[in-house]
């Protein structure tokens, strides 16, 4: 391609752009929506990723022992656990203990615990810490075998639950991306499909004096991929702002709230998001250019 | 040059444009296309720059095979052709200079050759002085030489014109004819599909009559042959 045709091109795209400005603006304005849209989405379920592989990566096991179950022979269990495989620490939490935690825990509202009478139903605990995530479960399942323990607990359930809302998550995530991905492109190939009515004399001529097809497509195409590039960039920068106001809020109350970083992370977000306005933008509108070549 | 042998085309309503047509056009010929309105004169031309596909027989226009050719190669085809329609078809947002350019652009010639191409057809269509004018600047002869210019800037073997002359009165139209036997002249062939009777009977070129899809009249040196 010569310097002078990428020159044409490149005047043609802005004679164009500057045509139809209206449209214009409102079709950079559905890209940048889209993305915007999409960019949260990304962030949300990658967040969620990183939680969820935050909870795997804990080493904690709560064993809780039988109502009945004697201090002697708690520590005698205390003994068997230590002697365990993989089983880095044990510490005893004797229920009156774990009541403190508990009262701590509520704060202004430990007065719900009134009504107890005094009377403590938490049981007594170990704290087991193992070391490796991978060897929790069986640790657990070894443990609940025990005389006198209860249940061997390790945050499964709260897993299962981030399982089940991360997969909501996508689920809704990947139809609402849909759904607006085709609203995207339909508006920018009508944006391109008034561009290129408007310029279908101008076409039927190129054709006549031997323009090839992708001579006539390519300041359309570039056209649809300025108009992506320009949306996704808008979409980026209010992304990037989201984020950070959304980081520092969060840890402002939660400091230690496993969130990702906001560097490189952004920075792959923002590309993610580029790039996809620039490929709708160059399927918008080769969709729509299409039926115009034939003469 | 254009060479047809048993072409036909039907049309997808069933309509037959053209029925067992041979024709042989040399290179550097003049050759009148006659006939009444829907004879089949258009189609007849819009094959030979293929906006309209033969349904058989075999065509062949400056050596390319157009039944058998790849779309792909359809510009390629049209660069060695120029074509010119009754209706000028010129961009009303560019100068004349540009008009014709854009010919060279689009095939992306190189840019010290547009210049020199662009003032030469100029002066062979007599209008140097005007290549700053925008098209509505122009009288329709002006306008037809424009576009006449454009279709030779890139040195065509065939020029191909349906009813170049149809919009212009009898003077205007003698001048169009001053440049196409100039262009004729200098190797070029030319096709060129007429109602024009005068500008027939007096050019003695020859003549290929078409009525109802067929040819009925093939003359090296004819007139015109119909009453108006």
């Amino acid at each position: 391609m010569s310097i002078n045709t990428v020159e044409y091109f490149i005047r043609e795209v802005i004679h164009s752009l500057r045509r139809n400005n209206w449209m214009s603006v409102a079709s950079i304005g559905t890209v940048a929506v889209s993305l915007f849209i999409f960019g949260m989405f990304l962030m949300l379920v990658m967040n969620m990723n990183k939680m969820v592989d935050a909870m795997e990566s804990q080493v904690q096991i709560m064993v809780y022992l039988e109502d009945d179950f004697s201090r002697d022979d708690a520590r005698d269990l205390e003994v068997d656990l230590k002697k365990m495989q993989g089983v880095e620490k044990v510490t005893f939490v004797p229920k009156e203990e774990a009541m403190e935690k508990f009262k701590e825990r509520l704060g202004d509202q430990k007065t719900l615990l009134d009504a107890l009478d005094e009377t403590n139903p938490l049981p007594d605990s170990f704290e087991v810490m193992v070391l490796q995530p991978e060897m929790v479960k069986t640790a657990a399942e070894n443990i609940e075998k025990f005389e006198g323990v209860n249940s061997a607990k390790y945050g499964q359930d709260v897993m299962e639950h981030l399982f089940d809302i991360t997969r909501l998550i996508r689920i809704f995530g990947f139809a609402l991306m849909m759904v607006l991905a085709l609203a995207t492109l339909f508006i920018i190939s009508n944006t391109i499909r008034l561009t290129v009515f408007a310029r279908r004399k101008e076409i039927a001529i190129m054709k006549y004096v031997g323009a090839t097809d992708w001579f006539i497509r390519w300041p359309f195409v570039l056209e649809g991929i300025v108009m992506g590039f320009l949306g996704s960039l808008i979409a980026s920068v209010v992304l990037r702002l989201t984020y950070s106001g959304i980081t520092a809020k969060i840890y402002d109350t939660l400091a230690f709230f496993p969130l990702i970083p906001e560097e490189p992370f952004l920075n792959y977000v923002t590309m993610i998001v580029v790039i996809g306005g620039m490929i709708m933008g160059a399927i918008g509108s080769t969709v729509s250019i299409k039926r115009f070549l034939k003469v | 040059m254009i060479h047809m042998n048993d072409v036909m085309k039907v049309y997808d309503n069933g309509a037959i444009a053209l029925n067992h047509i041979n024709v042989d056009i040399k290179k550097g010929e003049f050759v009148f296309l006659v006939g009444p309105s829907g004879a089949g004169k258009s189609t007849f031309i819009k094959m030979l720059f293929r906006e309209v596909l033969p349904s058989s027989g075999i065509l062949t226009v400056n050596g390319r095979d157009i039944i058998h050719m790849s779309n792909k190669d359809v510009p390629y085809l049209r660069r060695s052709l120029g074509v010119i329609f009754q209706d000028y078809r010129l961009l009303p947002d560019k100068t004349v200079y540009e008009n014709i350019a854009f010919a060279m652009q689009v095939i992306e010639a190189p840019r010290r050759m547009m210049q020199r191409n662009v003032n030469n057809v100029l002066d062979i269509v007599g209008l140097r002085d005007k290549y700053k004018c925008f098209p509505n600047q122009l009288s329709g002869g002006e306008q037809q030489r424009v576009a006449i210019a454009r279709a030779i800037v890139n040195n065509p073997a065939i020029v191909i014109a349906d009813e170049p002359t149809g919009n212009l009165d009898p003077e205007t139209s003698w001048g169009i004819m001053d440049i196409f036997k100039n262009i004729n002249a200098s190797g070029t062939t030319i096709v060129m599909a007429t109602h024009d009777k005068t500008i027939v009977d007096a050019m003695q070129k020859r003549v290929i009559a078409i009525e109802h899809g067929e040819i009925v009249r093939d003359e090296a040196r004819g007139g015109y042959g119909y009453e108006h």
